[in-house]
């Protein structure tokens, strides 16, 4: 394996040397193969800044692997690959989304959508429509001919349309397709569906006369043109069909003919184009704002405080007890008390959310616990406050756990020395050095529970509504879920760079509230030195 | 050694980046289908490729999965060629461009009527329906002796089973679900979306709080005050109760029916009741598309038409997940009561928005059925919220506002002075190149602007210059005042007075 840091030596042999080269070599290719191959996959598929990811990625590992002065680095290279990929890329994606109008509606780039509008067709009104059964030359198989038929006013009229030769009608013919003509044999369906990719782009008859075929699976014919045609120096897409045309407004990326008048109309899809701080500043003028932000905002601070609050508290009492020695089967205990973490979240919220229901749940049926859980906002939020309890009670268990075995135990002989009591014991040591441990995690969780979206979902989804709010909103809706439902749940569709912009927003309020918090711990650090 | 061996590394790479390249891809049709769906379709696939030698390729997807797939999947030319998928889906994936348009030809007469409209979106089809499924009245036989033919009856009814003790409750209702209130919602002349006159949904028309919506209000506030319905039921605490044989009757969806059925409960489905009007359930109809990424679309529409509009493949899929066929021999050949009744319940039908404008009532509507029977708001205030609420959601697309912010602004009942997408300012579009907004200000002297697109990014001042000096106005008594822009000379004129 580190056959480069040992071949100047050489202590090892010629052999060792060319099986472990040979080994990092195959290594190494098998990893290139699958950079390729993602990098093919993602380049062709139009995502180019996530294929130029990839082949940094792939060119840098194998940098550090050829560089033997980058050597050290090749153990790491794989964590920050990884997080180049999972962590750096998603967060500059969303940050250049939220400068964008990327949403439904504007979903492709500007060529593509063009593209796209480029390959609709249309009979022109005045064109005959026509069923017709295919031929092919005996002599060529490659020469496809048409036999149209047509009910005009005096009988069936019939053509035998071949390629760039004119449309003559037939005096005289049945209009059953024969068996042969001019040298030509009807397809079978079976021959149909082979010939459909050269059928669907023929043109038979003799320009401006031609006709194609429309509809294979009902045996229609007709002219058909280009509906859309794009036209670059007035920047914008002609419509053959109604006449109108769609300039292209590079600002909102639309298409729009008779922008600014009442029968000002729109070509769906349009494009997604740079929008500047739009996103950010439609934020701040939307509804979302001048609703009920405040009240969300105050209750999303009082949840994600209130739920690190009780699950630390909660955490901490387990763990005290549970670290005395005096308790019986504590090991039992202790694995038993975990199970909430183990389970699902999501399964957990609905059995509470069962069990508290009035009308069937257990709590009220059997216990005759019958609080308002889900009509009263008070209620509703000690409720959402309960289970989020037990949900997060495990895991501060055991942090607490670990942190406690490794306060020191001469510290608490040398009190006891001292003569303190426990609960001098319990303020003076043991929740200043836990702390030191915790605090940073207590943070963590704080800023977990800031964003808590699934329990909020998943109990009453924010309910009980707010009435008579400029937006929809619940009194336990947070920010995200109240936020997520503007932006996706409403307007024209899932709008992902305004949600992108509200996502950057929400990242620099949580951010402030951790900076501020570090303060805090940062005491809790110097208390440790103290000690 | 090791140049050689890099040389060689460098040669393999660069020839291994060709492959790609050279491989080619043969004919295949590659349909999306849900686990239901799926192998019905793999054996009409298998003939289909007998008769033609082209590969059809069914993969299995979530149903809810295959509409987000397409939206990935269909622009980088990946995607399949034909997916399954619902009708209100066809907002979303047309305004994306995603879908290719159907025509069904002859064929079209072999399709249930309303099944194929909901398919259709801006007088375009898009899809080919297979089946249907929307809300019925289920009671229990024991404890209703004639189901109720409109909702006065179901509240005599509800009081009548309540007083003699037989059950709990006789009709309940989800107290945060919008879908099942909808057909006692139409039923009292309610809606969401007005028509147009070519029968499509105008965004513009909320109904939330029509006369009859808040009739609808006050029929279900009335359920709760007289003690008939209480809160807190959801979907599983509806048919618990039922099943039980705590309610008597329910609105519910055919996917209910294994679970009543295995809960033993005796129950009959039916028409739902009406009362100024037939109730009108939302039709959600199930169909295939065809990808307008797909290079195959003539192939995917010989595939469809020819092999599966027929009687045979549409009774497989019928048999398979029975909900009511949208294909008309084998709806007609619907012999279980059961289906029968949903077939019947869904007559008066009308298929559910497909406009994405929808999105957008789901909460605010919901939210005021639970206040509603909460009893936090009245029936009235609630739905009045509500539809106000869809429409400040609604409006968000201020390109085409014309507005005059001003230090006037705050006197009329704007939330600030100065604002240029305040509603209570916008001028109308009078349709000859002018706008204009007449308001009565109170005595004083003010300053104002034109303003275009709810925003400054282009504003005109005095005598139509853009970005110009303010215009001023001064009141000497409470007047009423007409602004009118003229968006030619980018002028403002005021009239004072009538």
């Amino acid at each position: 394996m580190s056959a480069l840091s040992t071949n100047a030596g050489g202590p090892k042999g010629l052999p060792a040397l060319i099986s472990g080269q040979i080994l990092k070599l195959i290594g190494l290719a098998i990893l290139d193969a699958f950079g390729l191959l993602l990098f093919y996959a993602f380049w062709f598929s139009g995502n180019t800044a996530l294929a130029l990811i990839i082949a940094v990625i792939t060119i840098g590992m194998n940098v550090v692997i050829f560089v033997p002065r980058l050597y050290p680095l090749r153990w790491m290279s794989p964590g920050l690959a990884l997080m180049i990929l999972l962590v750096i890329y998603p967060l500059l994606f969303t940050v250049s989304t939220a400068f964008t109008n990327y949403s439904d509606g504007h979903l492709f780039s500007k060529e593509q959508a063009i593209a796209l509008h480029s390959k609709a067709t249309f009979t022109p009104e005045d064109a005959p429509t026509y069923r017709f059964t295919p031929y092919v030359n005996k002599a060529d198989p490659t020469d496809y001919a048409l036999w149209l038929t047509r009910e005009g006013d005096a009988g069936t009229e019939v053509i035998f349309a071949k390629e760039g030769e004119p449309l003559v009608v037939l005096e005289g013919v049945e209009p059953e397709p024969p068996e042969e003509y001019e040298g030509y044999r009807p397809l079978e369906r079976r021959e149909l569906v082979a010939a459909l990719s050269v059928l669907e782009t023929a043109q038979f008859g003799e320009e401006p006369n031609t006709v194609t075929v429309v509809s294979a699976a009902r045996g229609v014919a007709a002219r058909s043109l280009q509906r859309y045609v794009w036209n670059a120096e007035l920047n914008g897409l002609e419509d053959r069909q109604t006449g109108l045309f769609y300039a292209a407004d590079d600002e909102t990326g639309s298409f729009i003919a008779n922008k600014g008048r009442a029968e000002q109309q729109e070509l769906q899809p349009g494009y997604w184009v740079g929008v500047g701080f739009n996103n950010f500043r439609r934020f701040v003028e939307s509804p979302a704002l001048r609703g009920p932000l405040v009240q969300v905002f105050v209750w999303t601070v009082a949840f994600a405080f209130f739920s690190v609050m009780t699950t630390f508290v909660a955490g901490l009492i387990m763990a005290l007890v549970l670290n005395s020695p005096d308790i019986p089967g504590r090991k039992v205990i202790r694995s038993l008390l975990i199970i909430p973490y183990a389970i699902p979240g999501v399964i957990s919220i609905l059995v509470w959310k069962g069990m508290m229901n009035p009308n069937l749940g257990v709590l009220a049926r059997s216990f005759g616990i019958n609080p308002p859980w889900f009509s009263d906002p008070l209620w509703a939020k000690i409720g959402i406050l309960l289970i989020n309890l037990w949900l997060g009670y495990p895991y501060m268990m055991l942090i607490c756990s670990g942190a406690l075995q490794a306060i020191p135990t001469d510290i608490y002989e040398a009190s006891s020395v001292d003569g303190a009591n426990p609960w001098q014991r319990f303020w003076n040591i043991t929740l200043p050095l836990l702390l030191v441990t915790v605090g940073p995690l207590l943070i963590a969780s704080f800023t977990y529970n800031f964003n808590n979206f699934v329990v909020v979902e998943a109990f009453n989804k924010g309910g009980p509504p707010i009435p008579g709010t400029l937006t929809p909103a619940g009194y336990t809706d947070i920010l995200i879920s109240y936020t997520y439902r503007l932006a996706f749940g409403s307007g024209r569709g899932a709008d992902y760079g305004l949600a992108s912009a509200i996502t950057i927003i929400i990242f620099a309020i949580v951010a402030g509230v951790t900076l501020l918090q570090f303060r805090f711990t940062g005491q809790w650090e110097e208390v440790s030195e103290n000690v | 050694m090791k140049k050689h061996l890099m040389l060689l590394t460098v040669v393999i790479l660069i020839l291994g980046s060709l492959a790609p390249a050279l491989a080619q891809e043969a004919t295949s049709l590659v349909i999306w289908a849900d686990d239901t769906r799926a192998p019905i379709l793999a054996e009409v696939g298998k003939a289909f490729t007998e008769e033609y030698g082209v590969e059809v390729v069914v993969q299995e997807m979530g149903f809810g999965d295959i509409r987000d797939g397409l939206k990935v999947a269909g622009p980088a030319g990946e995607g399949p060629d034909i997916i399954i998928g619902a009708h209100d889906w066809l907002g979303e994936l047309v305004v994306n461009g995603l879908l290719a348009p159907i025509d069904l030809g002859d064929k079209a007469a072999e399709f249930f009527t309303p099944a194929v409209d909901a398919f259709t979106y801006d007088g375009v089809l898009y899809g080919m329906p297979y089946a249907m499924e929307n809300l019925a009245f289920i009671y229990n036989p024991e404890l209703v002796a004639t189901p109720p033919t409109t909702w006065t009856e179901v509240k005599e009814l509800s009081a009548e089973i309540q007083a003699s003790g037989a059950a709990k409750y006789g009709y309940i209702i989800r107290t945060n679900d919008p879908y099942h209130w909808m057909p006692m919602f139409s039923a009292f002349g309610g809606y969401v979306f007005g028509r147009n006159e070519v029968g499509a949904y105008d965004p513009t028309d909320i109904g939330l709080d029509s006369e009859g919506a808040l009739a609808a209000g006050a029929y279900l506030q009335s359920l709760v005050e007289e003690g008939l319905l209480v809160p807190d039921i959801d979907y599983d605490i509806e048919h618990t109760m039922f099943e039980t044989g705590e309610a008597a009757m329910i609105v519910t969806g055919p996917w209910a029916l294994p679970r009543i059925k295995a809960s033993g409960v005796p129950y009959a489905v039916t028409m739902i009741p009406g009362e100024v009007q037939p109730a009108s359930p939302f039709l959600g109809v199930q169909g295939f598309m065809i990808s307008a990424f797909s290079q195959n679309q003539m192939l995917a529409e010989i595939f469809l038409l020819d092999y599966v509009a027929n009687a045979d493949v549409m009774q497989q899929i019928f048999d398979a997940d029975p909900r009511p066929s949208a294909y008309l021999a084998v709806r007609e050949a619907i012999t279980d009561p059961d289906i029968a009744g949903f077939v019947a319940a869904g007559a008066n039908g009308a298929a559910m928005p497909a406009i994405p404008e929808m999105a957008s009532v789901w909460t605010a509507w919901g939210n005021a059925m639970e206040l509603i029977i909460r009893q936090t708001e009245s029936a009235e205030a609630a739905l009045t919220n509500a539809a106000a609420q869809v429409r400040e959601l609604l409006a968000t697309d201020l390109s085409a506002m014309v507005n005059i912010p001003g230090s006037w602004q705050a006197a009329v009942g704007c939330a600030s002075d100065w604002d240029p997408a305040c509603k209570v300012t916008a001028l109308t579009d009078n349709g000859d190149g002018t706008f204009s907004g007449t308001f009565n200000i109170p005595a004083g002297s003010y300053e104002f602007k034109a303003a275009l697109g709810g925003s400054w990014g282009e504003n005109y001042g005095v005598d139509g210059v853009r970005d110009g000096g303010n215009y001023s106005l001064v009141l000497e008594a409470d007047s009423v005042v007409t602004f009118t822009y003229d968006s030619a000379t980018h002028l403002v004129t005021v009239t004072i007075g009538e």
